[in-house]
Parts: C-alpha cells; structure tokens; sequence
C-alpha cells in the first residue's frame, strides 16, 4: 500500500465521526480562539468595558433632573434610564472585534489556513460571530452588575437581566455581522474599522440616551425610526417597569431581524470570498 | 496514482497570466523542488493544488482527488505551510496544535496526543504553552511545520519553509523535511534558493514567467549545462571589455553581476592556466578568480538567460 493509499484510509477513518458533531466541534474551538483573542488584549475588551461606564457617568450627572420632566418615564435615576444605553454601547465595541479579527485574519494569512484544513466552512463564519457574541454577553453581565452596585437595579429581576444578557447577545451577533460583511468583502482591516463610528452614531440619533418624547424635528423622527431604538425601547422597560414577556419578545425579535440582515450580507460575502479563491 | 499530477494548469488574474498552462508530476516519497525567481508563478501554482485557489483553465489532481471537484477530500490529504507563517500570536503553540488537530476532524484525546508528540519532534516543547507572539522566526517556522503534519498528510506543501530565517534556523528545518520524507512523506518544496533545492530535492521543476523551463534530477540538469563557470572579477573596470574578449576565446558568456564577466569554459580546469596566461598576456588587471561547476543558477540561466534574484554569480 502506497503512503497516499494508507493516509487515504486513515482520513476515511476520521470521517467516520458525525459530520455535524464535528462542524459543531470545529465552531466551539474557533469560538474559544476568539474569545482568547479578546480576553489576552486588552484594547480588545477594556474599551467596551470602560468607555460606556464613563459616558454613563457624565450623562447621569449632567441629565440627572431631566427625569422630573413631564413625558420622562418613571425611573429611579437616570442611570437606570441609560442602563441600556451604555449595554448597547458596549455591544458597538465589543462586536467591532469580529470584523476586524477576521480582516486581520485575512491579512495574516490565518483565514488561508482556515480554509485549506477540511474544516466546515460555516464553522469559520460561526466561530467569529459566537466570539463576539460571548464577549457580548460577558460585558452585558458586568455593566449590569456595576450599575446595581451604584444603586440602579433592574426591576425584573434575575430574569430580567439574563433576559438583557440574551438580548445583548443577539444584537451583538447583528452588529457583528455587518462588520464581518465589511470585512470579508475588503479583507481590510482599516476599511472594518472605518465602519464602526457609524455604529456610534446611531446609538446617538436612537432613544438610547433620552426618551424620543422629549426630542423634536427630524432627530425625534430619526430616533423614532432608528432600529437601536426598536431594541433598546422594550429593554428598557424590562429594566425600569418589570418582567413582560412582551417586551422581551419585541426586543429579541427586533435584534434577530437585524442579525438575518446583517449576517445575510456577511455569509454572502463569505461566500463570495470563498469562491473567489 | 501520483502523488501530484498536473495537466495544462493555467491562472489568470484579469490580464495577467501567472501560470501559463504547466504539467507536473510528482512521484510517490520524493522531495520535488519548484524553484524559481519571485513571481514567476511558484506560489499561484501551489494554491492551486492545495485548493485555496481555482485553476483557470487545465486540471490537477493531489493525493489522488480533483482540486476542484473533489477539493474536501484533498484538503485531507494534504499538509500546507505557506509562504508566511500565518500563525495567531496570541495563542500558544500547544493551542494552535489543538484547534488545527480539530480542523482535520480529530477527536480531542487524539489531537491532545498528537500535538504532545509534534510539539517533541520540532523541539518546541518546552516552548508549548509560551504565546506564539514570543517566538522567534525559525521558531514559528517549526510549529508552522507540526500544524502542516497534524493529521499525517500524504503530501506535504511547504512555500518557501525558509525564507527570512538565519542559517541555523534554515538547516534545522532541512532536517526535519528529510526526516519526514524518510518516514515516507512525499514534499512538494517551493524556494527561490538555490541551495535549498539542491540540498533536499530529488527532482525540481524551474519556473519562470508562469512556464516550466525545466525539469528533472537536478544532477542530470547540470550535467546537461556542461562547461563548469569561469566568473572574472577585474580589478580595473575599464578593462572589462578587454577582458570579455580574451575570455571570449575559451567558451560562450553567461549572465554575470557588474564588474564581472562569466563565461562556460570549454575543456575545464585543465585550461585555466591558459585562460590566466592570456588575460595576462593582455594586461587584464584580475581581483579575483573562481571556476564553478555548474549549479541549478547556471541551468536556470540556461534556460532564461538571466541569473536567480540574490543568487551568487
């Protein structure tokens, strides 16, 4: 038997595994390596980590009597008002990670390597997106646990802040998309990049800082309109009212719509990048 | 079956032509050498038949399967290491063995086992938890090779394994690929050195403007070249015509580097105390003086008429 013959027959026997048990193996690892890659830098998560809390320092100080206005929702304080401004700030880091990791990945060479192993090829696509979900879910859970420590609970409860944590994680893997879109299309990371302040505005023209009620003009019907605010909108009632299957539905619901138009942009992108080699 | 069989394999990139319909074969256990200056149509040629790149016109088949219709199953076969060392820094080696064990389908004991028994072949155990940012080059350049030999390929893809390392580094990874063609493994090598080629392979193919200008045992190459160097370095640049017309007289000119002149000297070394008299004779002022047999830069020069980027001459 010639060395071709006998590495073909001990392939065959790795093959044998269930397809799906594999291509679910190869997501989980590449999902870890990218959570590593955030956790071992610290550009990587300190900035959706402490630039959110910052500006939710200087909004709750500078807005803190703004919640006595007439057509202000019922709150405890502004901070527990901008508690989902600042997860969803958060979320704008954090899933900015995706994309740029998967450009630099082409940059290096590393997406190279992905592709000539026998690896599934959506578990490359999933491995990044899950990363940034991850991160997302972790940052969400320590934004949440810092603001109940300076006093602005969550008037759901424990299921309501897993519910925000479920929450951030679909919008995460949304916004990500768009990025990996980005990316797979340029392979650059500079053009990733130059995306995402984008993202930042966005999060400003939304409901996300101040109710639209108390907007006017063409900002009121801009937020009004902004997709964030169709998320942040029902989550902020699950932090400021209490527990309403209704408005977590409205709020996942929302994210997923954005995660479908976002990753169907990004997997045709893939796709395209894949056939083009 | 070979190993790496290649038929009118073409690839365009809009108007540029990188390869220009070329056929290979590969034969079981050897170390076939792809040398050839840069961009002259190495590395395209290689994606191709490691599936990262499709061919525009012609066929491949490695390990027996079609790069195209049957590109998975090459992909199992294969082993690759590109050109650059495309390796996450901030994983470590003992991580990166792991996630690519999983790529190729491995069970997670398998793979744990597997990159334990890499990690001490390369030498890089006790480097195996460090971050592979902390490598050195030829470092990288080992772990890169135990990622290439994961799940025990059948044909091993190496894109200029050497390039940017220093001698030592250089030599180190010659042994390991001798070592792993002795347990078998049949090495497709890309190099732009000359050295190298000739120091690990049975058989090379030379490359250049995306066509190959030759191909064989490259002792036979060079014996096809016949006439050993005679390269002249003058001391006095202006009597370098001088000297080119005395050299003239004892064999054909071949590319030489400025100040030079190299020429194939018909009869040998038995005809270099003559050629000195003459130049002499002439008052040709000699800096220096050296007769080569031929080397792969003479057979490449041969057959284009110009000398290897960086090879001495």
């Amino acid at each position: 038997m010639t060395a071709v013959q006998s590495a073909q027959r001990a392939q065959s026997v790795s093959r044998n595994r269930p397809r799906l048990l594999v291509g679910l193996e190869q997501a989980w690892v590449l999902t870890v390596r990218s959570v590593f890659a955030t956790v071992r830098k610290t550009d990587r998560w300190a900035p959706g980590l402490i630039f959110p809390l910052a500006m939710a320092a200087v909004y709750s100080s500078q807005f803190a009597r703004t919640t006595g206005l007439p057509g202000f929702p019922e709150v405890d304080s502004f901070l527990q008002f901008i508690l989902p401004a600042t997860i969803l700030q958060g979320i704008a880091f954090s899933a900015s990670n995706a994309g740029t990791d998967m450009a630099a990945d082409i940059e290096t060479g590393f997406f190279d390597r992905l592709v000539v192993s026998p690896v599934a090829r959506q578990s490359i696509f999933v491995g990044r997106v899950g990363g940034s979900a991850a991160a997302a879910g972790f940052q969400a859970g320590a934004h949440m646990a810092i603001f109940f420590l300076l006093g602005a609970p969550i008037e759901s409860g424990p299921a309501g802040a897993l519910a925000l944590i479920l929450i951030s994680v679909v919008l995460s893997v949304g916004i990500s998309g768009f990025g990996l879109a980005v990316a797979l299309r340029t392979g650059s990371s500079e053009a990733t990049q130059a995306m995402f302040p984008l993202f930042f505005m966005l999060v400003f023209v939304s409901s996300a800082f101040f109710p639209t009620e108390l907007m006017k003009g063409w900002y009121q019907t801009a937020a009004e309109n902004n997709p964030f605010s169709l998320v942040v909108n029902p989550t902020r009632q699950l932090v400021i009212s209490g527990w309403s299957w209704g408005d977590l539905s409205a709020a996942v619901g929302y994210s997923l719509l954005i995660a479908v138009v976002s990753l169907g942009l990004a997997y045709g992108a893939y796709v395209q990048r894949l056939k083009r080699s | 079956m070979k190993p790496v069989e290649a038929e009118g394999l073409v690839r365009t990139f809009g108007d540029v032509t990188a390869v220009a319909g070329i056929d290979l074969q590969v034969d079981e256990g050897e170390i076939f050498g792809f040398l050839g200056p840069n961009g002259a149509g190495k590395s395209t040629t290689v994606r191709m038949l490691v599936t990262l790149l499709r061919p525009t016109a012609g066929n491949a088949r490695v390990a027996g399967f079609d790069v195209v219709k049957d590109a998975d199953s090459v992909r199992r076969l294969i082993g690759v290491a590109l050109q650059d060392a495309a390796i996450d820094p901030l994983m470590t080696g003992n991580e990166l063995l792991r996630l690519q064990a999983v790529l190729h389908g491995l069970g997670h004991r398998r793979a744990a086992n597997r990159s334990a028994e890499l990690l001490e072949r390369v030498g890089l155990t006790g480097a195996a938890n460090r971050r592979v940012g902390t490598y050195s080059g030829g470092m990288r350049r080992r772990l890169d090779l135990a990622l290439a030999l994961i799940h025990r390929p059948a044909v091993l893809f190496l894109d200029e394994p050497t390039t940017g390392l220093d001698p030592t580094s250089r030599v180190a990874v010659w042994e390991e690929v001798r070592a792993l063609n002795d347990d078998g493994t049949t090495v497709f090598l890309t190099t732009q050195y000359l050295e190298e080629a000739d120091e690990l392979a049975g058989r090379i193919a030379i490359i250049d403007g995306g066509v190959i200008v030759r191909e064989g045992d490259p002792t036979v190459l060079k014996g096809r070249v016949g006439d050993p160097t005679l390269r002249v370095e003058v001391a006095d640049n202006a009597t370098i015509e001088l000297a080119r017309r005395v050299l003239g007289a004892f064999g054909d000119e071949r590319p030489a580097r400025d100040g030079r002149v190299a020429i194939g000297l018909r009869g040998g070394a038995p005809r270099l105390t003559e050629v000195v008299r003459a130049l002499d004779e002439q008052g040709v002022p000699v800096a220096h003086f050296e007769l080569d047999s031929p080397s792969l830069d003479d057979v490449f020069a041969d057959a284009t008429g110009r000398r290897l980027e960086g090879a001495e001459t």
